[in-house]
């Protein structure tokens, strides 16, 4: 039997059946092919100025291992006129993190980037090992998280860097939009679709070039183009959790290939229908058409990389009891029910009449995110004191005596 | 089953309410035993039963007031409500019981009916051979089944016409766009008859994968479904979806790109419908605009009720453009060519659970109606392929999961998808997709062909891109050309 011919160039034999579409394409064709995905998602949503400075968030892991590469071959071929840098964080994870930073300090040399590395002990006075320690293996990933996430601004703002890019893919993106459905969370489901966050009153901007990749298509990336990455995953997240999002979106990935991005799409899409409290503070001015940066989806989106958008059955089995007990003081208002079909009625029929045509029509809007500064550390957050900040408050309190 | 459970992702299950104890009094009455739980409360059978009414009830009040300012003197003063039917299925067989006992109720007050009732089961049966296993071609288990049903319904709620509609009829309506579903070319010949049947067979064997098909047969019920609610002159189509469905319709559509359709679709409300005028739909409009009787398949005498019973002046032919029952003159600033139907879900606050708890409470039993193993055909069974697998079905498998654990976050997902605006200004500008009805969002289609990179004609095979005239939505699109 002859060969099977790559559908793209018609003369090599075809090795990879694209997840994403099943074509199949020869080894040299798939490389490009990807390459030339990410760069139209590079300049459709005008991602990067030339001479720009950007910080790629480098974990050592597959995603941002071929950002790093496919980022590297694409300024070069592309002359995008970037200057790359390569940020770690060190959240001090013995066996997992040291060993991963042995490849991300690899990786500066091959792609002949400067690399920093920013500690979690010199940011917070913490290392993960030592807040897991603490508070135990529950839990963790959330403070994490919201370390990682502030510790990547704070290294880039160290290094006079105003964008950092991360490696979140289609699956990443889907998951998240999946998640927040499950949570009825609509306001964190308009912000997380969009491939820039951060507005430009915060001093970071971050952005997904990697949104709409196949988290399979950067496996095989990384394997055909024999990228030097680190795949064990973080040996405090497994808590045999792997996320309800997660799993479904690989059921369905199987059932209809397209399913990732289908998905993507409709986040995109439904992120219009949020309703806006007032578009005023909206900086994305409810259209979610271009990449205007839409404030950072900060709080909760999980921890590390690979556990990104994922919440635990614990997160799941709190709010079931939240709503529940929602549920139990709305049923002692029952006189009020009655005349809610009444007002119901009316309301619609005041939202008929309405002229407006675009932006705000609803009165139960969802408040979006005002961004201020923390009063403790001064770093940006929608909060008078920001994440961080109160979770290390907590720690702090909570520290073990002995560690005199 | 299927690996999710393997993975383990709900992890450590809530408290699950203990098994109610014996001795344990109802919570919501305090004088009988509770033997069930309602909710976490333990209630007595009573209780229940009046809970789940309760549920219906309101919100079937709900459409009442909503349907008043649709209700004229010349309608008798009558609101009549049509009604999907799944044949077996546990939610709609529970509304048709739920308002039957409302009318019921009301007449044994000694008030008037609030409500007549017209039950459409759209059968895809008669037609369609489907590819096995994966979709509910096993389900329903031939057209002498049903039949029987329908006599069991019957005979249970006489004051009800309860009908069977071929999936086919779907084909005479000019509410489906079907220049693009139909490859113009290769329309053979003749139209009306058994051979619409087969018309229909060749657009679902054109159809990419089994998700597709699915969610075509649920497209098409849809239309069907609002042209005999137009054609009975009914006020509104109620679904029988419980929050439990709603949720994974949510889900499901998000997955297969129809996001931007979800609050038409969770939402009661106006439902748009538009008439599209192409060749095909003109030649098969030649048939007879009463449905026909191939095979018997609609031979009971509601059909032959059925133009007689649509209140005066209600246009009962579908090629007209006049504005029947509930044209929403504000919605769609004067197209002559759209209407819209008024579609409800009574059940939008139960948990299907629960319906199949009520199921054997009431009495006699509505066992009976209900196909047994319903479910387990959709959801039992390993996985062996998920190629013949919809995502309808795995959204089925996932929430029947979650519902056990979490009924809470299911209800909540329809109850947050519920607050999305329904997007008008799209339709008003780009028009509605010829075979959804939704509104149609060209720009954001042309800037998502440009982030991803897809250049025009990249799916290459299969349907030809851009064969059809008609324009699709992305959902759509993506249902018809893979």
């Amino acid at each position: 039997m002859a060969p099977i011919l790559c559908t793209n160039c018609k003369t090599e034999r075809a090795l990879i059946k694209r997840p994403k579409n099943h074509k199949k394409l020869c080894r040299s064709c798939f490389l490009t092919v990807f390459e030339d995905e990410v760069h139209h998602t590079i300049t459709s949503s005008g991602l990067f100025y030339p001479g720009e400075k950007v910080a790629i968030g480098a974990s050592g892991g597959k995603d941002s291992t071929v950002l790093a590469s496919v980022l590297k071959t694409l300024n070069e071929r592309h002359n995008y006129g970037l200057d790359l840098v390569l940020l770690s964080i060190d959240e001090g994870i013995k066996g997992y993190r040291d060993d991963s930073l042995e490849t991300v300090k690899r990786n500066a040399v091959q792609y002949d980037m400067p690399l920093k590395v920013v500690g979690y002990d010199e940011l917070y006075g913490w290392t993960m090992d030592q807040v897991v320690e603490t508070i135990g293996k529950k839990g963790n990933c959330t403070y994490c998280g919201v370390f990682r996430r502030q510790a990547l601004d704070r290294g880039a703002k160290m290094l006079g860097i105003k964008h950092v890019v991360t490696g979140h893919n289609a699956d990443d993106v889907a998951e998240t939009i999946l998640m927040n459905l499950l949570r009825g969370d609509l306001a964190r489901l308009s912000r997380s679709t969009s491939i820039v966050t951060g507005d430009s009153r915060s001093e970071v901007k971050r952005s997904k070039p990697l949104k709409y990749s196949y988290e399979k298509e950067i496996v095989l990336y990384a394997h055909h183009k024999k990228l030097d990455y680190f795949s064990t995953e973080c040996i405090y997240s497994p808590e045999a959790f792997r996320g309800s999002a997660r799993s479904l979106i690989k059921n369905l990935e199987k059932v209809r290939p397209s399913a990732i991005l289908d998905i993507v799409r409709s986040g995109e899409d439904m992120a219009r229908l949020v309703p806006v409290e007032n578009s005023s503070s909206c900086a994305c001015k409810g259209t979610g058409r271009s990449a205007t940066p839409v404030a950072g989806d900060d709080e909760n989106i999980g921890g590390c990389g690979s556990q990104n958008g994922r919440s635990s059955g614990g997160e799941m089995a709190a709010m079931e009891q939240e709503l529940k007990d929602n549920e139990a003081h709305k049923e002692l208002e029952i006189d009020v029910a009655n005349t809610m079909p009444a007002t119901k009625a009316e309301l619609k029929e005041k939202l008929l009449e309405l002229p407006i045509r675009s932006g705000p029509r609803n009165s139960k809007a969802v408040s979006r995110q005002v961004l201020g500064t923390c009063e403790r550390c001064g770093y940006m957050s929608s909060q008078a004191i920001c994440q961080a900040c109160m979770l290390l408050e907590g720690l702090n309190k909570n520290r073990p005596q002995i560690q005199i | 089953m299927s690996n999710k459970m393997e993975e383990g992702q709900l992890t450590p299950p809530p408290p699950q309410p203990s098994s109610v104890s014996v001795s344990k009094r109802c919570k919501k009455c305090s004088v009988q035993e509770a033997t069930l739980d309602s909710r976490g409360a333990p209630v007595c059978r009573g209780c229940f039963v009046k809970f789940i009414n309760t549920k219906c009830v309101k919100q079937v009040a709900i459409l009442g007031k909503e349907t008043s300012r649709l209700i004229t003197p010349r309608d008798g003063g009558v609101r009549r409500y049509l009604v999907g039917l799944s044949m077996g299925g546990v939610s709609s067989t529970v509304l048709v019981q739920l308002l039957n006992e409302n009318v019921e109720f009301q007449l044994a007050k000694g008030r008037n009916a609030p409500f007549e009732l017209v039950f459409v089961y759209v059968d895809p049966h008669t037609s369609l051979t489907l590819q096995p296993s994966s979709e509910l071609s096993s389900v329903v288990g031939g057209s002498i089944k049903v039949e029987e049903r329908l006599r069991g319904f019957r005979e249970r709620y006489p004051r009800s016409e309860f009908k069977r509609v071929p999936l086919a009829a779907a084909l005479r309506l000019r509410t489906v766009d079907w220049s693009s579903l139909i490859p113009p070319a290769g329309a053979n010949g003749g139209s009306g008859g058994t051979d619409e049947e087969k018309k229909l067979q060749q657009v679902f064997d054109n159809l990419p994968s089994a998700t597709s098909r699915t969610d075509m047969i649920r497209l098409l019920t849809r239309h069907v479904l609002l042209n005999e609610a137009r054609e009975e002159g009914c006020q509104a189509l109620l679904l029988g979806s419980t929050t439990t469905a709603l949720a994974e319709l949510t889900l499901a559509e998000t997955a297969k790109g129809r996001g931007f359709s979800l609050p038409w679709l969770i939402n009661d409300g106006s439902f748009p419908i538009t008439h599209h005028q192409d060749p095909i739909a003109d030649t098969t409009a030649d048939a007879p605009p009463t449905p026909p009787t191939p095979d018997g398949t609609t031979a009971d005498n509601t059909t032959t009720d059925a133009p007689t019973t649509a209140p005066n002046g209600t246009t009962t032919n579908i090629t007209t453009n006049s504005p029947t029952v509930t044209e929403d003159g504000k919605g769609v600033g004067g197209e002559t060519s759209s209407t819209s139907m008024l579609v409800y879900h009574p059940l939008r606050d139960l948990l299907r659970k629960e319906l199949v708890t009520y199921a054997s409470l009431v009495s006699p039993p509505l066992t009976d109606l209900l196909l047994s193993d319903f479910s387990s055909l959709q959801s039992g069974g390993a996985v062996v392929s998920h190629k013949n697998l919809s995502i309808e079905e795995v959204m089925f498998r996932y929430f029947e999961e979650v519902e056990q654990n979490y009924p809470s976050v299911v209800a909540n997902v329809a109850r947050t998808t519920g607050k999305l605006l329904r997007l008008e200004e799209d339709a008003e500008k780009n028009g509605r997709c010829g075979v959804c009805s939704m509104p149609l969002d060209e720009l954001g289609d042309e800037r998502w062909r440009g982030e991803i990179g897809d250049p025009v004609g990249d799916e290459g095979g299969g349907g030809g891109g851009g064969g059809g005239k008609g324009r699709l939505c992305y959902g759509c699109e993506r249902s018809i050309h893979g």
